[in-house]
């Protein structure tokens, strides 16, 4: 049976998990024309930004309030004041999303009413700006983003509904997510026939061309009007519980939007669950493209379990990730040993016990685990493969196991920005670098299908977890 | 000088200047008064800048190999500042492993005295190779008004260890630069001439101000070697506890980064009597002077023409096939600071004038130097913000763009020829062989074919239709 631990250690060693303000950086990219401000230091927009640059490798630009000893003592309320009159005249934005840092939420900065006070002050500014709650004592990145969302969630749909008025669309909230994952998802709704209103959609904003000359504000995004209209959707589908399943549910609560909050579709049984969503919301029927594209994910399957079944992998990074990943782990015959994230939350853990008794797997659940804890773990008890982002490249290096980068940052490769791992195709391309990570690891060639293993002497070696005597994996 | 983007941002225009036709300054507002540097970033202007805590943990303590990186904080700030920055080391525990006392609402609340105590002592048991623990101080434990300095004493006794607490809390001063020069107060009161090593330290020099970026240091410790003279310790590229402890012994201070680390070298001059000399370890003339610089001092002068000219025979055929093919070309240069001026030279050596010149962070001893060398009519940001740098590709169109990863991508976009300055592409730059890879890569930079097909082959962006899958090409 699966168990969890919580991590009791009071310092962090090498952390999976950054803070909150760059989440919703991150979010309010997928905003056509938006721009962030952050209420703080000038390190609590660079570094962010700078971090952005490294995993997407395109410009990154948000905005500081650049605070000093100076405004700690007084308050920061007129370095925002200029930030926002600033941005608006020389940028002339979309929308304008302010997030505090640890900083000016310390020094009790109210910005809400500091926003207020803007507009009163500037009548000719029509466009939202919107407030955001990101000190990085609270949370962790993620944390970030789904506040942002609860915002727009809150604040930017249209209230005014007449009865039964409907844009015909569905709203679509894929969380932390790549832009390549964003555009697959684009992709299956399109075959299905249906219209998605995507809360947010930095899928070309962050992963944008090369174009002569370069357009004003990058391509791509989200309108705000779609946003406004948001409020009449058919139906929310958030695909990450804790990045957009509490904004569903405002959706549900404000505007009767009903709000269906999924696991993140990695897997067979994990995307059967999104397209039956969309079949239950719409009544459209499976395509064909998507039937074809299943089948295509269940052959994978089958042409790769022999060498993957039974082996032990140790998985890290954000919940909702980690909650999707498992269920293809476990398709694919793999014991997800460890599933560690740097979150503290109990129902999340106790979800993934029962998720693991479920798919008939062994897993120890890590709270609030840093890669360090991981490590030592590793070292006591090998695994054959990490799951997660770049950061796990240290114990991969230092114990010759595979890394098969997902999630966020993965600064130390090129596209990983533009690849998706969730719906059948997104999957399909997991199971096959999976494997492909396996053979690199353990063959010195591949003959006739078969792997011929490296470094190994005779039939003695047995590279999958077997039973003893207790009924324990030794 | 007048930006286009600075039309609603007046008080920009103090931070702007051309170099005059009489050697004189022409600043952005009229006025010839020099241009003003190292004060506070006008809010929301899109700064490149970063905080103390970066100039601090990112810049000089974080560069210390065998050193717990213990950051007093939040999350973010640790996350942040762990393992892009290449200053390599002979080992690699300060790239590849970061501390952080992980604050909580919580401990926001109640204070994060306690915690940083035990997170000290978890540490160093977690590691107890480590020499020392480095604690950096950030935004909001300074505010709740946590004493790390006395925590650190506390801690240093139960542990054995210099336990080093570095007061860089982010919003101190206008820019990174004020995070170097904690750093090395620090460092300079609470480690140098804790030891007092036996030995003849007659011809020991220090390396102040180089972090051993992309391994920069091999490209000239062996040219200081090789005259005569020994590196007693390197601040801070590649260097231990221990080599900061004993670097008051050494006869002469060659000071390389002038911004980050010239408040060592006089700090120690006022305490020990230490002399420094100011040297460039970039480009022929500068590297060259700076082996004569340092020889003078200890009447080597012979040997250090001697190595001069065996290094330059080496490199010149390479140099010279690399000056024919970046002859007349224009530079931008973008860095924090120093490199801006400590480059200028070598571009020219290279045949290439720099024509736009910027910094983060430099002050008026840095801007002083770069209007002594630019030519007339070049231009001077200070602080440039994100449309000034764009204004400055697209309009005054430099044939190369030197600067960081940030900023890379913006060239990139724009089409400019970029090289990583403050990271290298294929480093490292600086020393003799290093000025080699630097041309290489301005060659590869200048000449790769794909900007051949961008003019050629480049199309404006589809028209954007509103769709209800987001923006789509029209079909």
């Amino acid at each position: 049976m699966s168990s969890i631990t919580i991590q009791d250690r009071a310092v962090a060693i090498n952390p999976t998990r950054s803070c909150a303000p760059i989440g919703a950086m991150l979010a309010n990219y997928g905003i056509h024309g938006a721009i962030t401000i952050n209420h703080g230091s000038q390190g609590c927009a660079t570094y962010p930004r700078h971090q952005m640059a490294r995993h997407f490798r395109e410009p990154v630009e948000v905005a500081t309030t650049s605070l000093t000893e100076k405004t700690t003592v007084y308050g920061g309320k007129s370095n925002l004041l200029a930030a926002l009159k600033n941005i608006w005249e020389r940028f002339h934005p979309t929308l304008i999303m302010v997030c505090s840092t640890c900083l000016s939420e310390t020094i009790g900065d109210d910005i809400p009413g500091v926003i207020d006070e803007f507009l009163e002050r500037h009548p000719e500014v029509t466009i939202p700006i919107l407030s955001v709650k990101t000190p990085s004592y609270i949370g962790n990145h993620t944390t970030g983003f789904d506040n942002f969302l609860k915002e727009i969630a809150g604040n930017l749909p249209d209230r005014r509904k007449k009865k039964g008025e409907t844009n015909g669309k569905i709203n679509i909230i894929p969380g932390w997510v790549n832009p390549g994952d964003i555009r697959e998802l684009k992709h299956m709704l399109r075959e299905m026939g249906l219209n998605g209103l995507w809360i947010t959609d930095y899928s070309e904003t962050l992963d944008g061309g090369y174009y002569e000359p370069r357009p004003h504000f990058a391509r791509g995004g989200t309108t705000v009007e779609e946003l406004r209209s948001s409020s009449k959707s058919l139906a929310t589908i958030a695909l990450q519980r804790y990045v957009g399943g509490e904004a569903a549910r405002i959706y549900e609560r404000r505007y009767g939007v009903p709000a269906h909050v999924l696991t993140m579709p990695i897997g067979l049984a994990n995307t059967d669950a999104f397209v039956d969503t969309l079949v239950e919301i719409t009544d459209h029927v499976i395509p064909e493209a998507l039937q074809v594209e299943r089948a295509r994910l269940l052959d994978a399957l089958v042409d790769t379990h022999m060498f993957t079944t039974g082996l032990r992998v140790a998985l890290y990074g954000d919940p909702d990730l980690l909650e999707g990943l498992v269920g293809l782990v476990a398709e694919m015959g793999m014991t997800p040993a460890y599933v560690l994230t740097a979150a503290d939350t109990m129902p999340w853990a106790e979800h993934m016990v029962e998720l693991t008794e479920e798919l008939g797997v062994e897993s120890e659940i890590i709270l609030k685990g840093d890669l360090h804890e991981l490590h030592k773990r590793i070292k006591a008890r090998p695994v054959d493969l990490l799951i997660g982002h770049s950061k796990g490249k240290f114990i991969a290096d230092a114990e010759g196991i595979p890394l098969l980068r997902v999630g966020f940052p993965v600064e130390d490769r090129f596209g990983y920005h533009r690849r998706s791992i969730v719906g059948y195709n997104g999957s399909t391309a997991l199971v096959d670098e999976i494997t492909n990570l396996v053979f690199e690891r353990r063959a010195s060639s591949i003959v006739s299908n078969t792997l011929v293993e490296r470094g190994v002497e005779g039939p003695s070696y047995v590279p999958i977890s077997l039973p003893n005597g207790n009924g324990k994996l030794v | 000088m007048k930006f286009k983007c600075n039309q609603t941002l007046p008080e920009r225009a103090i931070h702007i200047a051309l170099k005059g036709p009489d050697g004189g300054c022409q600043r952005g507002d009229g006025s010839g008064c020099f241009i003003a540097s190292n004060v506070a970033t006008t809010p929301g202007d899109m700064t490149e800048r970063g905080c103390t805590y970066a100039g601090c943990r990112g810049v000089v303590g974080g560069p210390v190999k065998d050193a717990i990186q213990l950051t007093h904080g939040p999350i973010g700030c640790a996350f942040f500042s762990w393992g892009y920055r290449p200053h390599l080391a002979d080992s690699d525990f300060h790239i590849k492993y970061t501390f952080v006392s992980d604050m909580n609402e919580t401990n926001i609340v109640f204070g994060g005295e306690k915690k940083l105590l035990q997170c000290i002592i978890e540490a160093s048991r977690e590691f107890p190779d480590a020499k020392a623990v480095f604690v950096y101080n950030t935004c909001s434990t300074a505010l709740i008004g946590d004493d790390g300095r006395d925590v650190a004493k506390q801690a240093e006794e139960l542990i054995g260890k210099p336990v080093v607490f570095f007061e860089c809390e982010g919003f101190r001063g206008v820019s990174q630069s004020m995070g170097h020069h904690v750093g090395n107060e620090t460092i300079f009161r609470q480690l140098v001439g804790s030891v007092e090593p036996e030995g003849d330290f007659s011809r020991a020099i220090n390396i102040i101000g180089d972090y051993n970026i992309k391994n920069d240091l091999r490209t000239f410790e062996y040219l200081f070697e090789a005259i005569g003279v020994r590196i007693l310790t390197r601040f801070t590229g590649n260097v231990s506890v221990d080599d900061l402890k004993i670097m008051h012994k050494a006869a002469l201070n060659v000071v390389h980064c002038q911004r980050s680390a010239t408040y060592i070298a006089e700090m120690m001059r006022d305490k020990y009597g230490t002399p420094y000399i100011d040297v460039t370890l970039w480009g022929i003339k500068n590297m060259s002077q700076a082996l004569r610089d340092t020889a003078a001092f200890f009447g080597l002068e012979a040997e250090a023409e001697e190595v001069i000219e065996r290094e330059l025979a080496r490199i010149q055929p390479k140099l010279d096939h690399y000056r024919q093919r970046l002859q007349g070309k224009t530079v931008f240069i973008y860095q924090g600071g120093p490199r801006v001026w400590h480059w200028i030279e070598l571009l020219r050596e290279l045949g290439m004038e720099t024509m736009t010149a910027a910094t983060t962070f430099g002050h008026d001893d840095d801007y002083q130097k770069i209007f002594r060398q630019l030519k007339e009519g070049a231009l001077v940001v200070d602080n440039p913000n994100v449309p000034e740098i764009e204004e400055i590709l697209r309009d005054r169109r430099p044939d190369l763009f030197i600067s960081g990863n940030k900023e890379k991508y913006v060239a990139y976009k724009m089409g400019v020829p970029f090289v990583n300055g403050h990271t290298y592409d294929t480093g490292p730059y600086a020393g003799f062989v290093g000025m080699v890879n630097f041309a290489r890569d301005i060659d590869k930079a200048l000449h790769a074919p794909i900007w051949k097909t961008l003019r050629s082959r480049a199309r404006p962006a589809p028209v954007a239709h509103h769709t209800t899958h987001g923006f789509e090409e029209v079909e």
